[in-house]
């Protein structure tokens, strides 16, 4: 659906955006994640037509993409981390809306914005000035006019910034049912507990260099090289401990009070045979759960290795 | 209609409205009238068996000193060789096109600064779009203004046993086409500035120094300061629109059609070439602030 090749986006000496390769297919949640000054604004920029890239070509819908194409403009829904609100101030919801559906000659506008609305539980302020709209009731508002000319793709910056926990649900329940009616879905965050949840796929950049892209499976098998199985028993004898570091697929044991932390190859399904073990061993596992990193810890991981390396000079 | 083109005219539609709504709009033209009102009042006081005479109203005596200070006495004497009317509109029309212009410029800054143009343009419209709407909307709003004072005075003058005179119909198309060479102006400068009150003092700044270009023109030279000031008003005033204008009137005076038809065809060329440049800034620079 979009794909960028060697996207390079330069201010006179600064590269912001280096070389950038994306690839986001139909009908995927795409993170894309990046610490501040990282490039990420930059690449949305050039994604959204606002702005020129310096080198390297996007293709959207399978057409290279300008932001002179208008027309594939229309196919994108954009929600920008801050809603400009002064200016539509004395504006009701409905009337800022029927602007946006003018705009992009939405048919039958009036259900349109009428069928949003309700959808997002809104239909109760639609005569309501947006100036006294609140953060969430904003956020809210903003996807629907996004979402107004049912774009193929929707773009949503930091979609739940700023929102409380209600505002959080509301809005990742609209963003998991919009991808599941067959929209596309960027979302660039820092909440990367929500993006976790959402993101079929995400992307990592960094200093204008994108470090990862994968599915947030395989991302998150990747950050560990080793499977981390926690076991938690009534109690851990030391001899236990020194008999299971002896077994072949296993990488590493550690005892932490009740809890074993058993590291195991990745080249196999050692579960059972780690349980069969701890039974021989005359030990009762209480529970058994493998733990698997967070995208917060890969995605700290990533980024801090590469500032290491740029702290040692480039040298691994 | 192409999505660009559509974009602007639902964009100038919304800003039509939000103009009509606004009092500025009624405050400046009423202004306007009221000024033009005093104005041809005034002449019908001053003149005596001679003709007009100045001298005969304090504020006309004012105007005359103001003028003939600026441009010249015989710019003076062209002025009110067919009545009152000629300056009547430019004073009615100020105020209007001063209020268009600047709230124009102003807001293009502020929505700019705000967020709010580059939220117009996730879609199908761009920051060429939205400064086409703005030049529309001063557009339409120029030509109505310049209409509506144009009947008040008509009307003003057959109560009064005046005649509007041909430089004042000629002055209508010549005034049309130098507010939109302005209107163009306001948009480069909201182009290139940051914000609004930047983007404002650059457009000021601008009609100012061609005023200062046109009367420095129509003034006599004198003393050998002023070589350098003309060298720099020589290359300035083909890009000012007053000078276009001024070359309108002249034709016009001179009797020649090719003059006045060639001065309102460079005007137009002058916006266009205004609005183009606006275009490619615009592309080149965003609309961020």
């Amino acid at each position: 659906m979009i794909r960028t090749t060697g996207l390079v986006k330069s201010y006179g000496a600064f590269t912001a955006v280096n070389g950038i390769d994306l690839n986001i297919p139909r009908g995927q949640v795409y993170g894309f994640l990046g610490p501040n000054g990282a490039g990420k604004t930059s690449t949305i920029m050039m994604l959204l037509g606002i702005s020129r890239p310096t080198a390297g070509e996007i293709r959207l819908f399978g057409e290279v993409y300008t932001p002179e194409r208008l027309d594939l403009r229309r196919r994108i829904g954009v929600v920008p981390e801050k809603h400009p609100r002064g200016v539509w101030a004395w504006m009701t919801a409905r009337e800022y809306l029927s602007l946006f559906a003018d705009l992009f000659e939405v048919p039958r506008a009036a259900e349109r914005i009428d069928s949003l609305l309700s959808k997002v539980d809104l239909e109760r302020f639609r005569n309501k000035r947006v100036k006294e709209f609140s953060r969430g009731m904003l956020q809210k508002l903003s996807i629907i006019r996004a979402l107004l000319p049912d774009p193929d793709i929707l773009f949503l910056d930091e979609p739940i910034s700023g929102l409380d926990p209600i505002g959080i649900k509301q809005v990742r329940d609209l963003i998991v049912s919009e991808n599941r009616e067959g929209r596309t879905i960027f979302i660039s965050s820092h909440q990367l507990s929500e993006m976790e949840k959402i993101c079929h796929r995400v992307a990592i950049i960094f200093r204008g260099k994108l470090m990862v892209e994968d599915t947030m499976a395989n991302l998150l098998s990747r950050m560990t090289p080793d499977r981390e199985i926690h076991v938690e028993l009534e109690s851990i004898p030391d001899a236990t401990v020194s008999r299971l570091r002896d077994l072949p697929f296993v990488r590493d044991v550690s005892a932490l009070e009740t809890t074993l932390i058993v590291r195991l190859s990745k080249e196999g399904d050692f579960r059972k045979a780690l349980s069969e073990q701890l039974i021989r061993e005359g030990l009762v596992p209480l529970s058994i759960a493998e733990k698997t990193p967070s995208l917060e810890e890969a995605f700290i991981t990533i980024t801090q290795e590469n500032i290491d390396l740029l702290a040692r000079g480039g040298k691994r | 209609m192409s999505g660009r083109l559509h974009a602007s005219a639902v964009i100038a539609r919304r800003q039509a409205f939000e103009t009509l709504l606004s009092p500025g709009l009624y405050v400046t033209l009423a202004a306007g009238l009221v000024m033009g009102f005093f104005l041809v009042s005034g002449f019908s006081s001053s003149i005596d068996s001679a003709g007009f005479n100045p001298a005969l109203n304090p504020l006309y005596d004012l105007i005359s000193r103001v003028l003939a200070g600026s441009f010249g006495e015989a710019f003076v004497g062209k002025l009110f060789a067919e009545g009152p009317f000629t300056l009547t509109l430019i004073v009615s029309f100020l105020p209007v096109f001063l209020f268009l212009s600047i709230s124009s410029v102003f807001r293009f800054g502020q929505e700019k600064s705000a967020g709010a143009i580059e939220l117009l343009t996730y879609g199908p419209s761009d920051g060429t779009s939205y400064f086409v709407a703005s030049f529309l909307k001063d557009v339409i709003f120029s030509a109505a203004a310049l209409l509506l004072i144009a009947a008040f005075l008509w009307i003003t003058a057959g109560a009064g046993n005046l005649v509007l005179g041909p430089l004042f119909l000629v002055s209508l198309p010549i005034l049309f086409l130098l507010s939109l060479a302005a209107f163009a102006y306001g948009i480069l400068c909201s182009i290139l500035s940051s914000n609004a009150s930047a983007a404002l003092a650059g457009f000021l700044g601008i009609l100012v120094v061609f005023l200062l270009v046109l009367a420095g023109s129509f003034a006599v030279a004198g003393s050998s300061v002023r070589t350098v000031a003309s060298v720099i008003a020589a290359v300035l005033q083909w890009i000012s629109p007053f000078f276009y204008a001024a070359l309108c009137a002249r034709g016009f005076q001179a009797g020649s059609l090719f003059g006045l038809l060639g001065g309102m065809g460079l005007l137009i060329v002058l916006t266009a070439a205004i609005l183009v440049v606006s275009h490619f800034l615009i592309r080149q620079r965003g609309v961020r602030a």
